[in-house]
């Protein structure tokens, strides 16, 4: 009653969720000035406009075969762009499923169907149980947060300087924050599914395991599964950007065209990379119709 | 019932379970592509264990990431506190807020770009009558409002196709590196693809009944959104934001690397020099920034949530 009434008496603008719109529009504008942003400068000068130009002639012209000659014996340029693909594909599942084999567990784990304290009969009892509990489950929390708040491309960067440029340490990079990410959403998901057929199972006697496994977990799969899918979409957009590293996925042979100048073919490869994204879209939507929404 | 009949009534439940072909076939696909991948020779997982590479292993965790001031040196965990506050000072503070400041300003423009391209591409409302009662193909079958869903639909799947890195090295080369916007710019054109798709599926989700009534009481377009569809998405406006904005600081601190002054300038910029121990505490850095910004946008959404 008295917030209905408190908040009845704050300006119309102040009150509720306009006074979020209307924080973060003036936090925008603060955060524009201290960059020193202003309109004017996205109108590129001489040369960004001739660049701007021909990117955008090249966008609607790509490469169907090199721009410059090239030593006898080279593979033609379609097959550079599907190699290059299936590279970034390689790198994409590798580091996913990784990724997958590494966050569900540390996901269930992390869950609060595990931790909280209601019928919970598996760990110690008692002061070693009150104090361990709630410091386990922090560190837990903590190690899922440090793996994600770190992007693959520093992951990256540090994966390279400790290992060289192998092409596992591109898994690596993006196995490890993928790894948090999917603990996190695991766990939430696995938080929000109902309990009522884990607790069902727990009064027919069985163990708290097999209650987790079959009462919560196949009510948490269809979301989680469609959201692996969307994070594989994702992988592939980080693999293909690996390759400013050095990896020889996509953004290797977009950059090197692009240093070349030979922007025609740099839109071959964006449009190969904006193809798959557009077979996912497709695949994911089609999915999401028949399996989640039945 | 005996044992047999159930176990023949399970039988019978099991051949009834719901299957999709498609479903079926995607994930054979999957399985079968990680498996290829895992085998293929470009990996190199045999290559992968070598002794040279546990020497690089060695060297990179015991010389090169200890702080190059106190190398040799009989040092302690003040020591340590100081070097990172002096590494702060010097490029820490002021880079870590500036990829704040991009974050904040891109998530501002993609939300403004996001809006219109939501509505665009949803189907209850980019169509001859928003909201009114299906009438088939009636509807919405007019050419130009197919034309208008199906050009806000592939522009915010291509805004979202090109990663955010690819875009700003693309917008760098065009505006030059003398100011922020090639990342802003490239964070708000992936961002806006993303949030319009998913805005759009909250105005589909719509309950269409009070925009009726707004509508019969004479209400154009622009008086169904001002009064109707923003008060109504709101919040779940608001959470897709701050679902994005998290996602947007991390992306932000890498975009330095290509050369516009936020943390992964500073990273690069170690990291060509090799003092990997500045790398790291930036890294470092950037990571606390996002855990902050992971914190706020849960409160954030947390207090949305409960006051809608």
């Amino acid at each position: 009653m008295t917030e209905v009434a408190t908040a009845a008496r704050r300006p119309y603008l102040l009150a509720g969720k306009r006074a979020w719109v209307l924080g973060l529009l003036v936090a925008a504008v603060l955060c524009a000035s201290a960059l020193r942003l202003s309109p004017a400068q996205l109108i590129p000068s001489g040369s960004g406009f001739a660049l701007l130009r021909e990117f955008a002639w090249a966008a609607l012209t790509p490469a169907l075969d090199y721009e410059a000659p090239v030593p006898e014996g080279t593979a033609p340029l379609a097959l550079k762009v599907l190699d290059s693909l299936r590279s970034t594909l390689v790198f994409a599942a590798a580091g996913l499923s990784l990724a997958v084999a590494i966050g569900l567990p540390l996901g269930a784990l992390a869950s609060t169907a595990w931790w909280s304290r209601a019928a919970d009969d598996s760990l110690p009892r008692g002061g070693v149980r009150k104090l361990s509990v709630p410091v386990l489950f922090l560190a837990l929390r903590t190690w899922i947060a440090g793996m994600r708040s770190i992007h693959e491309l520093l992951w990256a960067v540090l994966l390279l300087a400790a290992l060289g440029l192998t092409p596992f340490s591109a898994v690596c990079a993006i196995a490890i924050p993928y790894a948090g990410t999917l603990a996190k959403v695991f766990s939430e998901l696995l938080d929000e599914a109902p309990r009522d057929g884990a607790d069902a199972l727990r009064d027919a006697g069985a163990s708290r395991l097999q209650a987790f496994l079959f009462g919560i977990v196949p009510r948490a799969v269809p979301d989680l599964a469609s959201y692996v899918f969307y994070r594989l979409e994702c992988a592939v957009r980080s693999s293909a950007v690996l390759g400013f590293f050095g990896f020889p996925t996509v953004g290797y042979h977009l950059q090197l065209a692009f240093d070349n100048q030979h922007y025609h073919e740099v839109w071959t490869y964006l449009w190969a990379l904006i193809a798959v994204a557009f077979l996912f879209e497709a695949l994911s939507s089609s999915l999401r119709k028949r399996v989640v929404l039945r | 019932m005996s044992a047999s009949d159930r176990s023949a009534a399970v039988e019978v439940l099991w051949r009834q379970r719901p299957r999709s072909r498609l479903l079926r076939g995607v994930l054979l696909a999957l399985g079968a592509w990680t498996a290829l991948a895992w085998a293929s020779p470009e990996l190199d997982l045999a290559g992968f264990l070598s002794e040279r590479r546990a020497s690089n292993l060695a060297t990179f965790l015991q010389t090169e990431l200890v702080p190059f001031s106190l190398r040799g040196t009989d040092w302690g965990p003040r020591e340590l506190a100081s070097w990172v506050l002096g590494a702060w000072r010097r490029v820490g503070a002021d880079s870590t807020f500036a990829t704040l400041q991009i974050a904040v300003v891109a998530m501002a423009l993609a939300a403004l770009a996001a809006a219109p391209l939501a509505l665009g591409l949803a189907r209850n409302f980019a169509r001859r009558e928003p909201f009114a009662r299906s009438q088939g193909a009636v509807a919405d079958g007019s050419l130009g409002w197919r034309a208008t869903r199906g050009a806000a639909r592939v522009s915010a799947i291509l805004l979202r196709a090109v990663p955010e890195y690819i875009l700003a090295f693309l917008l760098l080369a065009v505006l030059g590196p003398r100011t922020a916007w090639p990342a802003v710019l490239a964070l708000a054109l992936h961002n806006a693809g993303i949030l319009a798709r998913l805005g759009g599926e909250v105005v589909e989700n719509l309950d269409p009944a009070p925009l009726r009534a707004l509508s019969s009481t004479g209400s154009r377009r622009p008086g169904l959104v001002i009064f109707g569809v923003g008060p109504l998405t709101l919040t779940r406006g608001l959470l897709l934001f701050f679902y994005r904005f998290e996602t947007c600081v991390r992306e932000a601190t890498v975009l330095g690397m290509l050369g516009v002054v936020s943390l992964g300038y500073w990273i690069q910029d170690a990291r060509a020099k090799q003092y990997y121990d500045e790398v790291l505490v930036l890294v470092l850095f950037g990571a606390a920034l996002v855990l902050a910004a992971d914190l706020t946008s849960a409160v954030a959404r947390y207090s949305i949530r409960r006051r809608s």
